[in-house]
């Protein structure tokens, strides 16, 4: 188990494309929204530098989890998650695995934005910092639930599209590329990656999390779940 | 085994006392209208070579996956040293090489097998394994740049990875040379003298033959033959007999000739006469008796090659006169 997770790290940290996309596309993106806003307040309260740190954050850390979804359908056509199951690996140790290994990404993902971050000047307490980094890190996993259940929902040639297709309008809107306002807002704030920005920005204006934020991220969580553990069960029995 | 293969076929030949590897009992599994397997039953002992003999289709694939539990049968029971697939394989006893099976993306071929020897419960030191295997030179490549045959030779190490009591290899010389291919059963070989069961299926005739010491044979989803290559090439017919009549001896008496008990083939060109025998030993005492003399008497078998084509045309045979029965039946 632990070996497994150890080799799906290392074969992440090894993806030039998996870096490129998920830890230095964020932070170019962060560093050319700041430039573009310079002072200008997105939303009250807010400077932009800080709210596109936390958006780029989660662009990167939804990225990087979704990306599980690629890699398990390529890795059932191929045929390796059958071998798999032809080894005293658990059968949940698979998921288990990826689900960690894509954990230890999203984290690489926040903390460089984040580094980016400090290097624009945003200035947070250390409580703020570390609360900030775990609810980012934390909510990963609703999106990892989602990228394992888009992983065993189709072929590699479907996945990727749809995953792309997800990936961006969850981002719209859940307001990761510019605030939204009217009936745009209203939608987008119960989507996944909205109510994840939102956990966000409560840390950074230093309200306390609203409760109806964090019961919504784990009800998309359970859904994602089951979901998942449906279309894993489905696979099993098409194997 | 000196039974004959009509008893051998159908359930376990030897009690269940004398430790089994894995069994069938009565398994059937369907593909929409396809009957896969039809009812099969079978008993793996402990250190047999067993060659998984069959046409492409005939349910062989069907066969190891429900083994390995990947499939579920539709009827039958099936056990893997007394428990279910599963727990066998968590107890790490099965390796296995399989046709759909696919390696690890992205690392070298020896963190792969690292990562396979950790997880197996008594997994072998990762030299040792390519050393056997012959991978030791690609050790360094990754596992998506290689060959097909090279890719081969590392899924056998994969099977082989740890101390497991049964392997089971679907067609594992699928895109290999015939060097690679010998090279490959060699290595085998020295794996069934170490006293593991190993189960291969496979297609060529020539593997059956010479490395099982126990064939099965699948047509259409049944098992329609079980034991030695010997004895299989005895249940299909069979020797072959040929001998010239001397000229002067007279023309041969076809009509004699065709009396001859235990005949399932009759050839005469000339002066040469080719028999097929199911009892060679009767057939040639016979000749004899009959008053024949004959000349340069040659006695051989035939190939296991064709006692599977005798064996599944006659089954052939008897699947399409039971279906007219049925026809007429209505």
């Amino acid at each position: 188990m632990i070996t497994l997770i150890k080799v799906e790290v290392l074969r992440i940290l090894r993806n030039k494309r998996f870096l490129f996309f998920t830890l230095l596309y964020p932070v170019v993106m962060y560093l050319m929204f700041v430039s573009i806003w310079g002072n200008n307040a997105p939303a009250p309260g807010l400077s932009a530098k800080t709210y596109f740190m936390v958006s780029m954050a989660t662009f990167g850390t939804v990225g990087a989890a979704l990306s599980t979804a690629m890699r398990i359908s390529l890795e059932r056509k191929s045929g390796w998650t059958r071998q798999l199951r032809l080894t005293a690996l658990p059968g949940w140790g698979y998921v288990t695995a990826k689900i960690l290994a894509s954990s230890a990404a999203t984290l690489l993902a926040i903390l460089a934005v984040f580094a980016a971050g400090i290097a624009e000047g945003v200035s947070l307490s250390a409580t703020e910092w570390i609360g900030l980094v775990a609810a980012i890190w934390i909510g990963s996993f609703v999106f990892s639930a989602l990228g394992v259940a888009l992983g065993y929902s189709a072929a590699p040639d479907s996945v990727q599209p749809v995953m792309m297709v997800c990936y961006m309008l969850m981002a719209v809107l859940g307001g990761t590329w510019f605030p939204l306002t009217g009936t745009m807002q209203s939608i987008g704030q119960y989507t996944p990656v909205g109510l994840y920005n939102q956990l966000g920005k409560v840390i950074e204006t230093g309200s306390t999390a609203q409760l109806s934020q964090v019961v919504g991220l784990a009800g998309y969580l359970v859904a994602f779940a089951a979901l998942a553990a449906w279309l894993y069960q489905r696979d099993r029995k098409a194997a | 085994m000196s039974t004959s293969v009509e008893q051998v076929t159908g359930a376990g030949l030897r009690g269940p006392g004398s430790g089994e590897v894995a069994a069938f009992r009565n398994v059937s599994k369907s593909f929409g209208p396809v009957k896969a397997v039809n009812d099969i039953s079978l008993t793996l002992h402990p250190g047999e070579t067993v060659a998984f003999l069959g046409p492409n289709g005939a349910g062989k694939s069907t066969s190891i996956d429900m083994l390995l539990g990947l499939k579920d049968p539709d009827a039958g029971s099936i056990t893997l040293f007394g428990g279910t697939p599963r727990q066998a394989i968590m107890d790490g006893r099965v390796g296995v090489m399989l046709q759909s099976g696919g390696l690890m993306p992205d690392v070298k071929v020896r963190e792969m097998l690292k990562f396979a020897s950790d997880i197996h419960p008594r997994g072998y030191d990762v030299e040792d394994v390519m050393k056997t295997a012959g991978i030791t030179d690609i050790a360094d490549r990754k596992v998506d740049k290689l060959s097909g045959g090279q890719e081969q030779r590392v899924r056998f190490a994969l099977a082989t990875v740890g101390d497991s009591d049964l392997i089971i290899l679907d067609e594992p010389t699928t895109g290999m040379d015939v060097t690679a291919r010998q090279a490959f059963w060699s290595v085998m070989r020295a794996q069934a003298d170490a006293g593991r069961t190993v189960l291969f299926a496979t297609h060529y005739l020539e593997e059956a033959d010479s490395i099982a010491d126990r064939v099965l044979v699948v047509h259409r989803g049944r098992l329609i033959a079980d034991g030695t290559a010997a004895e299989i090439k005895a249940r299909a017919g069979l020797r072959k007999i040929a001998f010239d009549l001397h000229p002067e001896d007279g023309v041969p008496d076809l009509g004699l000739l065709s009396r001859l008990p235990s005949l399932s083939g009759l050839d005469v060109s000339g002066h040469t006469v080719r028999i097929r025998s199911n009892d060679a030993d009767a057939t040639v005492a016979a000749l004899y008796r009959a008053g024949f003399y004959p000349r340069g008497l040659e006695v051989t078998g035939v190939g296991l090659e064709q006692a599977f084509i005798a064996i599944t045309g006659e089954q052939d045979a008897a699947d399409e006169s039971a279906a007219l029965a049925k026809e007429n039946a209505r």
